[in-house]
């Protein structure tokens, strides 16, 4: 398929720290691509850089095929980008704000009306559209700013945090839409909330220090650890003797405690009976055992060595 | 309708402050025309510059230290440049505004009205007054960005602008050396040049061409600095 946005040897710097490290990637046309990893990863920044907000020391980002520092203003307009802090101007509607945008971007006020009326009626914000953006909640405010994003239509659509602030059912509005959207339109998002991005990912990428270390589909991501679950035993009480002789039991991997409970990593499901037998002495309460997920990926280092 | 208010009582004040006790030292212009109606340019000035700093502050600066809405305008299909001269040009469309209305005040208030013609031709001068002080606002809103440090700069240089811009004392109450150095900046030169229409009928353009060709270069440069500023 055809890439939408393309980067080459991408570093950037801010004074003398390396916040992107040379990285190269392509994401396809009409694809749904989410970016994890830590604090401080930089993963705000590689949508800001993608989206034009910041220039890369070095480096080339393409979008549809153009270099974004030669070509901005032929590319600009295909993008829409919502940050994870409120942009909106306080002191107008969520109206003026969208239609002031779009007019920004050359939209007739007919198209800019017709497509926010569609888009805010996805997104259950008809009744806030007259409101000062200050009287409204974060929440409806966030998916104001997805709109703001949309409204000029772009081709590329860019979201620090999407759902950020927003209750169960803002969460579901979003996502309605944003699924509606996939396939027509390039979507790269940030999150921290990975069962976020197990519910609705193409490919996930996962930023470390500027460096992309995992790039892929969750099942490719989790493939090398489908053998692994974790586990977890509550006893009545869990003595640090107690502890020590569970976590010495051969195939127990990275074992913690959590109070009166005990969590580790196995990769057969024999290791689950060696550590009952192990603590067969000691009152046990409550007993799970799960399959590993994105969270898992990004804690457990094992895991994540077992794919390189 | 409080910004309205308050752009009625403005000229009243001034008036009040400025010209009701100036004249009393004054009294006339060294070209013999009375205080109250050589100044009368010069407060509508000063009004035009406390409406410059408040819109570009509520427009620019106060947006981009905040984060809001100003990096979404950055990310539409215009140049910097371009930025930088419709937020000049819309400040400017409000500055008139109220440049009218304090207009229409203050002659109530003037012994002998000034001629009709006048009328259209101190809002013109108004406008390229604005143009020039916007840009140097628009600067400072670009290199500065705490407010404390904006609102020091602006109060420093709106002080600079009435006492040095001869919009309440002529030149020649300087000594020499300062007042030739003061008479001509770009935004003295305009008042300059728009006392010498008004009372004298005397139209000197480089008076009128340097002004429009400076605040022209300096759009641009603040659109250079504010490409620079973002990293964009």
């Amino acid at each position: 398929m055809e890439a939408s946005i393309t980067l080459k040897k991408v570093g950037k710097l801010i004074r003398d720290k390396t916040i992107l490290a040379s990285l190269t990637f392509g994401i396809e046309r009409g694809s749904l691509v989410a970016i994890i990893g830590d604090n401080e990863a930089g993963k705000s920044m590689l949508l800001k850089v993608i989206s034009g907000i910041e220039y890369q020391e070095f480096g080339h980002v393409y979008i549809n095929g153009l270099d974004s520092k030669k070509r901005r203003l032929d590319i600009i307009s295909s993008i829409g980008f919502v940050p994870h802090e409120i942009d909106l101007d306080p002191w107008l509607t969520l109206e003026q704000n969208v239609r002031f945008m779009g007019l920004m971007y050359g939209v007739d006020t007919e198209t800019v009306n017709t497509r926010m009326i569609q888009l805010a009626r996805e997104l259950h914000i008809i009744p806030h559209l007259k409101k000062m953006v200050q009287d409204i909640s974060p929440g409806i405010v966030k998916k104001g700013m997805i709109l703001r994003a949309l409204v000029h239509d772009p081709d590329i659509l860019i979201l620090d945090e999407p759902t950020a602030f927003m209750d169960v059912e803002s969460y579901r509005h979003t996502w309605d839409l944003l699924l509606r959207l996939k396939g027509k339109k390039t979507m790269l998002y940030v999150s921290q909330s990975l069962s976020e991005v197990e519910e609705a990912h193409d490919r996930i990428l996962v930023l470390e220090d500027g460096i992309i270390t995992l790039d892929g589909s969750l099942d490719k991501l989790l493939g090398s650890t489908f053998d692994y679950h974790q586990f977890q035993i509550e006893f009545e009480e869990l003595s640090e003797d107690l502890f020590q002789k569970l976590s010495k039991v051969p195939m127990v991997k990275n074992p913690s405690r959590i109070g009166n409970s005990i969590h580790f990593y196995g990769r057969e499901r024999n290791v689950f009976f060696a550590v009952l037998n192990a603590a067969a002495s000691a009152v046990m309460k409550d007993i799970s055992v799960n399959k590993l997920g994105l969270q898992d990926l990004m804690d457990a280092k094992f895991a994540r060595d077992g794919i390189h | 309708m409080i910004t309205f208010s308050f752009m009625v009582i403005l000229p009243l004040l001034l008036h009040v402050s400025i010209t009701m006790v100036m004249k009393n030292i004054f009294i006339q212009s060294l070209d013999k025309i009375p205080y109250e109606i050589w100044v009368f340019p010069g407060i509508v000035l000063t009004i035009a510059s406390m409406s410059m700093y408040s819109i570009i502050y509520r427009d620019m600066f106060d947006l981009r230290i905040h984060k809001k809405s100003f990096l979404p305008m950055t990310l539409t299909p215009f140049t910097k440049t371009q930025l930088i001269l419709g937020f000049l040009i819309t400040s400017i469309i409000e500055t008139t505004v109220y440049v009218l209305i304090a207009m229409g005040v203050l002659t109530i208030l003037l012994p002998n009205s000034l001629d009709w013609s006048d009328y259209f031709i101190i809002p013109i001068f108004a406008f390229l007054y604005s143009f020039i002080l916007g840009n140097i606002i628009i600067t400072f809103s670009v290199l500065t960005d705490r407010v404390s440090t904006y609102i020091f700069t602006s109060v420093t240089m709106f002080l600079v602008i009435v006492f040095g811009s001869g919009i309440l004392v002529e030149f020649e109450f300087y000594p020499k050396t300062i007042g030739i150095i003061l008479s001509n900046l770009p935004l003295s030169m305009i008042l300059t040049s728009l006392r010498g229409i008004i009372f004298f009928n005397r139209f000197d353009w480089t008076l009128i061409i340097t002004p429009i060709v400076v605040a022209i270069v300096w759009t641009w440069m603040n659109g250079y600095l504010l490409k620079r500023k973002l990293r964009q």
